[in-house]
């Protein structure tokens, strides 16, 4: 929203009209949880004051932002509350916290051991020990590791050939694409190469750092941030746009370091985009063509991550989607999934992260698609693991429809 | 983005004319900055196929020769929402669809024409009960909520609701929804 105020995220323009309690997932299902309303602008107005009136709390909030899309009068509560708890908040369970929040640091030892790693994370005995000693909910599928990470085998199949298209972008593939299901990336670059686009990564890319700010690692976050906008500047500098995957890495590089970290990335934010809009743009300036599998069929339902809530774009995935011939989309009522990143991995949120979920999940089985399309990689989890049914991203989908070659030779 | 109508406002006036105007068939956007407390749940909309774009804001729009040709939004950055009809129901001070100065009052994403009292001193009255001649404020209306800009009437932005003259939050949901019925009808 534009700043209307002289305080920090708006802060003057709430109105008390309380809109933003009757969304909050987590209030609805944690009694513990203030509610966006009091752990945001009500809340702030006696920190200010005094710190001392910070609650811990606080901590229940996901991130979500839910309540920043409900509000009518532009308040940024969550960064206000995100704020407060990287400004206050005590750090508890410091040894999972910084385990769930390093995806860039585990990857690659889960990565380099990932068949005795996978099965290890899949055992009770070993759920019940993370649970009973570090407090990662035993309940939970633990995402998969893959043995050979996007990176490694980006260089060994693809980065040879990628000066040879007429068009380039850099992609920041994120820590998912890179450890847990590297054929997001691949899918990305067959699509994109189709497309006539070569695909380049970025000088040594890091996590994005959207779990380190949840888990108020407020230090670690701001180095991975300095160091993402020093890299994206390089490859914006070289006349390249940074196209993306994940909707949470896509929002905390555009808009979380400068709110919460203070990292200034006026530079390079513009051109930092989600490869849904940036094929919507291409599309529609008519730069590309896409020429689609004749004989293929899905009936898919969506669902808009939060995340993607807040970047505004969900119906240039929808519109994307929709030009599948053979596609049936339903999108489905907005809801959170209850995962909210690592949120829900932790022993005291799985109860709310799934009763969160509850109308998501519902609405999944009446609707009954072939499969639920989807951005969040967090999400994907929380959605195949409490449904049963698979989810795919969007790029993914696009990958499967296109006839690639044709659509190769259609964009030489 | 391209629309046959786009809507700018999930109130009462925004919400009542979406309903309609899909009911038309018309394929339909609106753009809200939040939700409405008098119509919070906007998924019956999106099932219908409304493309909601919600916890956006419309920051300008262009005009060429009386019509409307294109909105920009802060979300959308340089992706353009194109209409054929564009209905206005952005509500009144609250939520700056009408925004007054010390010395004016003006309605912001067009500049349309606005009837209000050039005397400042007009404008309240320090009788809290008494008639308040500010919520009389909004955008001029030429009938059934056509308006203009610099004095020309616009053939493709209608305005309903609260951001209009004479109707305010006072007023009864019919009263606002009997606004949205009329500039939709101006639809065909």
């Amino acid at each position: 929203m534009q700043e209307h105020s002289i305080s920090a995220n708006n802060f003057e323009q709430c109105q008390k009209c309380a809109i933003c309690t009757t969304v909050c997932p987590v209030l609805a299902n944690n009694e513990l949880y203030p509610g966006p309303k009091q752990a945001g602008p009500d809340g702030e107005r006696y920190r200010m004051k005094n710190p001392v009136f910070y609650q811990e709390t606080l901590k229940y909030c996901m991130n979500c932002k839910r309540c920043e899309v409900a509000c009518p009068s532009g308040v940024k509560i969550g960064d206000m509350i995100q704020s407060a708890k990287l400004e206050y908040g005590k750090r508890s369970h410091i040894i999972r916290d910084t385990t769930l929040a390093s995806t860039d640091l585990v990857g690659p030892m889960a990565s380099a051991f990932a068949p005795v790693a996978n099965l290890a994370l899949s055992m009770k005995p070993v759920k019940a020990v993370l649970d009973a000693t570090i407090g990662v909910s035993k309940h939970r599928t633990m995402p998969k590791y893959s043995s050979q990470t996007f990176e490694s085998w980006f260089k060994k199949n693809a980065a040879a050939k990628q000066d040879g298209f007429r068009n380039h972008i850099s992609y920041y593939h994120g820590c998912y694409a890179n450890f847990n299901y590297p054929q997001l990336g691949k899918d990305f670059v067959a699509v994109m190469n189709a497309l006539g686009y070569g695909v380049h990564l970025l000088d040594k890319e890091e996590c994005c750092g959207v779990a380190m700010i949840s888990a108020g690692m407020k230090k670690q976050a701001t180095k991975k941030a300095q160091h993402n906008v020093k890299v994206i500047g390089e490859a914006v500098a070289a006349g390249r746009k940074v196209v993306t995957v994940s909707t949470s890495c896509t929002l905390t590089i555009r808009d979380e370091y400068p709110h919460l970290l203070g990292v200034d990335n006026s530079a390079v934010r513009d051109n930092v985009v989600l490869v849904e809009k940036f094929l919507w743009q291409a599309l529609s300036a008519e730069n590309v063509k896409l020429v689609w599998k004749e004989d293929y069929k899905a009936r898919a339902a969506y669902h808009v991550p939060c995340h993607q809530e807040v970047l505004g774009w969900s119906n240039f995935t929808i519109e994307l989607l929709q030009m599948i011939p053979g596609m049936e989309l339903t999108v489905l009522d907005s809801h959170c999934c209850g995962i909210g990143g690592t949120y829900g991995f932790k022993k005291e949120n799985y109860e709310t992260s799934q009763k969160i979920g509850q109308p998501l999940f519902d609405s999944i089985k009446a609707a009954d698609p072939d499969f639920v399309a989807c951005e969040c990689e967090t999400c994907k989890w929380q959605i195949e693991m409490s449904t049963g049914y698979a989810v795919k991203n969007p790029i993914s989908i696009l990958a499967e429809a296109l006839d690639l070659e044709k659509t190769m030779e259609a964009n030489r | 983005m391209r629309y046959d109508a786009v809507i700018i406002g999930a109130g009462i006036a925004g919400t009542t004319a979406a309903e309609a105007l899909l009911a038309k068939g018309l394929r339909c956007a609106l753009v809200a900055q939040g939700r409405s407390k008098s119509n919070p749940d906007l998924n019956a909309l999106v099932a219908r196929g409304l493309a909601l774009y919600l916890g956006d804001e419309v920051l300008s729009g262009d005009i060429v020769e009386g019509r409307v040709v294109a909105l920009h939004t802060q979300k959308l950055e340089d992706v353009a929402l194109v209409a054929d009809n564009y209905i206005l129901a952005s509500g009144k001070f609250f939520s700056r669809g009408i925004v007054a100065d010390m010395d004016r009052v003006y309605e912001p994403i067009f500049g349309l024409d606005v009837e209000y009292d050039a005397d400042r001193s007009n404008w309240f009255n320090a009788d809290f009960a008494a008639d308040q001649k500010f919520l009389s404020f909004g955008v001029k209306n030429y009938g059934q909520g056509k308006v203009a800009h610099e004095g020309v009437v616009l053939s493709n932005l209608f305005a309903a609701g609260e951001v209009l003259e004479g109707i305010c939050s006072l007023d009864s949901a019919e009263k606002i929804a009997a606004s949205a019925a009329e500039a939709v009808s101006n639809i065909k």
